[in-house]
């Protein structure tokens, strides 16, 4: 067995990676303190936010607001915008310096791009995506529940005898907690020592594609193959509701509309009110990423569409007919 | 620039819709399920095809798997890769994404002369995502993830552009490097047929090839353990069909919707 | 061709071309009557101008560019063709070269992919490759049954074309017939060949030569003409194999009296003819004289019909392809039918039906209804279905 870098008796407390951008937290570092909070509270160890970043002090104070007990802060212009090389550097040090026994990090991108390089980096276990998270009776080890297969198969993994125990987790997955402005946290600064020769990203560019996130949606307009590139009735009725437009994998394949907005395995997980899914025959792929949906409505002119067997409202008729006779109810009602 | 010599990394995977759980086992049932090449890691393969043509060099294949993956490797040379290697023994079985980076890493090191170091963001199967940056990580280099382009700058420095939470980012860095490429960035070329029935031989290598203590590597190198193993149900649904025009069903649903927000 | 229209013959070039071609278009004298009854003609602006694209091909030289894929190899220039030249066979073999250079359109080589992984086109789980006959019980194919019942991809996997299939199931079932279908079924290879992969089609034909051969396979019947001309005419013949369209053994059903059709069926139907079945292999009554077979029901004509008929559009690979709406055929032929006032329209070929429904469904278009002929046979029949 690969040596871990230190004892499950010398490590203490449970510990979120607190994702930011321009020093604000992302969704899923406030998901991670949610559900962190909780299962802190239940193994009675303390919830730490790590976080690093430049100018993070005030995104400190919000995950304080948010459950964390302590945070733990690197801040330096080095660790402004996202890289590997520096990340990784201080998270690990951190990390072997303070012993947490659980590290729990977003499954977004850059969390995943830290988490598997800190794995390694640290010798331990690494419990990737997780749609869950539990500690073991017994013997006290975090499960975490994951995915595999196209969403067919779930499994719950652990890690016995490696520290921290790692796990990254899917975005949308846990409520976001709601801020008390009052509660009491420390905050704690400590000192970075990057060299920037040893950084070897340069970010060039960086384009964040603002004002899609249908992770928080409350109403969802889904589209797929059935509406033939034609997404106007979808957003129409996306903007009579506050809500957004979401895709099925092969509209985006088939390049009529962006990747942020596809829903699924290899999308986006939501977790809308309301589904309105337009043309999706009802794939696996594509049904994981709303199965948490409060109401799921699913207009199909296929009866046999399997997406009928995964919703509440069933409408057996061709699509555009009944959206528009939608938008018209929706904006009668405005 | 000089040519570019690329590995590429990929795992035979099972069609994923055809594994299913045995109820009274809990455990997977892969007796019916065809095996593929993981989806992306043809997006890598397709990728470093294209690099090599831009820039010269050469493309090697490196899978760890059975010893009935090394016709789906050919499939890879048959699309134009001009070596391939399969790390192969049951030392290496039941490996999490630890001991796969590192054979992987040996598997590389092992190859001798590289550049780049290639695989698809994440497998079909497992769906961890995490072995790429593993990789980097054993090989001490720098990493590019979810890349959905490459090219080189005037320096030498490979330019990607990658996936980044709710928009994308263009990032330099120095060779050597690994990337994983994400799925659907592009089409895989199909097969060269003169290629497919002049097959070149896979090079196999077992665990002792890669000079690693066993005890890191497979199912005892791994510090993660799959507990229990289930089928994903969804939660039951009302299935109401609507009946009516049109325009009667768009009430209720507006009725229905409104009753939610 | 360069802006002087000066085209400079490659030897390299002039040598694969002509080798691809095996000197097929050197009959052709450039009168050009491909290039006026060409179908695309009556969609786009400009028609594809396929005399030049022989000429060419005649000529040793590249330069065809997209035009080649835009062929559903529907056959009706050759019809016409004074000089028998077979244009269809002269434009997948420019598509092989295409492929050769890696000038193909975007979603091909997929397709081929979805092929070689899952045995099938469409990039469907090969598990669920008998789900079109959930219920029916049907037998795995042995020697002694008197025929392979062979779906097809289409008939398997579309939720369309699955009703197809098992209206023909239902037919044999009254005529009696014993019939097996084959396990694992592989894909005929129908769409390999319209795209051009010739060489991945000779790896494919022979792998299933070799298992049908082996099973014991004699009798043959598809439900598409697609895969019927695969097996007639691209598969090396061996002793006793007989590939038949579905509508000719029913045809043979109902001359021998083994299928009849008690149920009156009032109403008008006009025949689209599969350009697979009609003009690639001369079957035009067998359908016709199964239509006039069930009582009641009156044959029109449509003004284009048999040798003259207008394609689907879904022929030649164009099923893989995106036709945008306003240029496709379908929505043409349909109008043709709409004037006749018919009930039905009624054809025998999976990818007639979803290109025409489709173009009807696009068009507004409710009567005729596209159907196939099984599903009017069943009808017919007048006991209940299996």
């Amino acid at each position: 067995m690969i040596p871990s870098a230190y004892s499950p008796e010398e490590a203490r407390g449970l510990w979120v990676f607190l994702e930011q951008e321009a020093g604000r937290l992302e969704g899923v570092a406030l998901e991670l303190l949610g559900k962190g909070r909780e299962l802190a509270q239940a193994r009675g160890v303390p919830l730490t936010g790590l976080l690093l970043g430049q100018g993070v002090e005030p995104a400190a104070r919000e995950a304080i607001a948010h459950g964390a007990d302590d945070v733990v802060v690197a801040d330096d212009p080095l660790l402004a915008v996202y890289t590997t090389d520096a990340y990784a550097s201080v998270a690990a040090q951190v990390i072997l310096d303070r012993k947490p026994e659980t590290l729990l990090l977003g499954a977004t991108p850059n969390g995943r791009d830290l988490a598997g390089r800190l794995a390694v980096r640290l010798r331990t276990g690494l419990t990737a995506d997780c749609t869950g998270l539990a500690w073991e009776e017994g013997t006290g080890l975090l499960l975490g529940e994951v995915s595999g297969f196209g969403g067919g198969v779930m499994a719950s993994i652990k890690c016995a005898r490696h520290r921290p125990q790692m796990a990254t987790v899917r975005p949308g997955i846990f409520p976001p907690p709601s801020a008390d402005p009052d509660r009491a946290g420390r905050m704690e600064f400590v000192p970075v020592s990057l060299d920037a020769a040893k950084i070897r990203t340069e970010i060039l560019e960086r384009v964040r594609h603002e004002g899609v996130d249908i992770t928080r949606a409350k109403v969802l307009v889904a589209g797929g193959r059935g509406v033939k590139g034609d997404f106007a009735p979808l957003t129409e009725i996306a903007r009579l509701l506050g809500g957004e437009v979401g895709a099925s994998r092969v509209a985006c394949d088939l390049g009529w509309i962006g990747r942020d907005r596809q829903i699924g395995q290899t999308g986006f997980v939501t977790r809308p009110k309301v589904a309105l899914v337009c043309g999706i025959s009802g794939a696996t792929q594509f049904t994981v990423g709303v199965k948490d949906a409060g109401l799921i409505i699913a207009i199909n002119s296929d009866p046999e569409a399997s997406i009928f067997e995964e919703a509440d409202l069933c409408v057996v008729d061709d699509l555009f007919p009944v959206l528009e006779a939608l938008i018209a109810e929706l904006r009668g009602a405005a | 620039m000089k040519p570019l010599d690329i590995i590429v990394c990929v795992k035979l995977v099972p069609k994923p819709e055809e594994v299913t759980v045995n109820a009274e086992t809990r455990t997977l049932d892969r007796a019916k399920a065809r095996s593929a090449l993981n989806p992306p890691d043809m997006n890598a393969i397709e990728m470093a095809l294209g690099l090599r043509e831009r820039h010269g060099g050469t493309v090697s294949l490196l899978s760890m798997g059975p010893p009935f993956a090394a016709p789906y490797l050919q499939v890879g040379l048959a699309m134009g890769a001009d070596h391939a290697y399969l790390l192969s023994d049951r030392l290496l079985g039941g490996a999490d994404t630890l001991p796969t980076s590192l054979a992987l890493a040996k598997g590389i090191a092992k190859i001798g002369e590289w550049d780049l170091v290639l695989c698809g963001e994440e497998s079909s199967d497992g769906a961890t995502g995490q072995v790429p940056q593993g990789i980097a990580e054993w090989l001490g280099c720098s990493q590019i993830t979810y890349a959905m382009d490459l090219s080189f700058l005037p320096d030498g420095r490979l330019r990607g552009e990658r996936e980044i939470r709710g928009g994308h980012e263009v990032v330099a860095v120095p060779l050597p490097a690994v990337v994983s490429v994400k799925l659907a960035v592009n089409e895989p070329r199909f097969m060269d047929m003169e290629r497919r029935r002049n097959p070149e031989a896979v090079t196999i290598w077992s665990a002792a090839d890669l000079g690693v203590d066993p005890k890191w590597l497979g199912f005892e190198g791994s510090p993660t353990v799959v507990g229990a193993v289930w089928q994903a149900k969804s939660p039951e649904r009302q299935r109401q069909f609507l009946d009516g025009t049109p325009q009667e069903k768009a009430r209720l649903l507006a009725e229905q919707i409104r009753r939610m927000l | 061709m360069s802006e002087a229209g000066v085209r400079v013959l490659d030897d390299l070039v002039w040598d694969e071309v002509t080798a691809a071609t095996q000197g097929a278009a050197a009959p052709c004298f450039q009168c050009g009557v491909c290039t006026a009854v060409c179908p695309w003609g009556l969609v786009q602006k400009e028609p594809v101008n396929v005399r030049r694209l022989i000429r060419l091909a005649q000529l040793g030289t590249d330069g065809w560019g997209e035009a080649i894929w835009l062929c559903t190899t529907c056959g009706l220039c050759e019809a016409r063709c004074p000089r028998g030249v077979p244009v269809s066979e002269i434009i997948l073999a420019l598509r092989r070269l295409a492929w050769d250079r890696r000038a193909v359109p975007k979603g091909l080589p997929s397709m081929l992919w979805a092929i070689h992984w899952d045995g099938n086109p469409l990039d469907q789980p090969p598990s669920q490759r008998e789900a079109w006959a959930k219920g029916l019980n049907l037998e795995p194919f042995t020697p002694e049954h008197e025929l392979l019942f062979y779906v097809g991809c289409t008939g398997a996997y579309d939720r369309r074309t699955q009703k197809i299939a098992r209206s023909l199931v239902t037919l044999l079932r009254a005529a009696r017939v014993r019939f097996g279908i084959f396990p694992d079924e592989p894909c005929c290879g129908e769409s390999i060949r319209t795209v051009g992969q010739e060489e991945y089609l000779a790896e494919v034909v022979a792998a299933n030569t070799e298992r049908f051969k082996a099973a014991g396979v004699r009798k043959l019947v598809t439900v598409s003409p697609h895969c019927l001309d695969m097996f007639r005419s691209h598969y090396p013949p061996w002793d006793g194999f007989r590939p038949l369209h579905y509508t000719e053994y029913l045809d043979q059903l109902v001359s021998d009296g083994s299928l009849r059709f008690k149920r009156e069926l009032r109403g008008t139907v006009a025949y689209h003819d599969p350009c697979y079945l009609g003009r690639r292999h001369g079957i035009y009554d067998a359908p016709r004289r199964l239509l006039a077979a069930i009582p009641g029901l009156t044959l029109v004509e449509l003004p284009a019909a048999r040798e003259d008929a207008l394609c689907c559009g879904g022929g030649g690979g164009r099923m893989w392809l995106e036709t945008h709406a306003g240029e496709r055929f379908g929505d043409l032929r349909i109008r043709e039918a709409e004037g006749t006032g018919v009930e039905w329209l009624a054809t025998a070929c999976p990818f007639c039906v979803l290109c025409l429904e489709d173009s009807a469904k696009v068009l507004g278009v409710e009567r005729p209804r596209v159907v196939d002929v099984t599903e009017l046979a069943v009808r017919a029949l007048g006991e209940a279905s299996s």
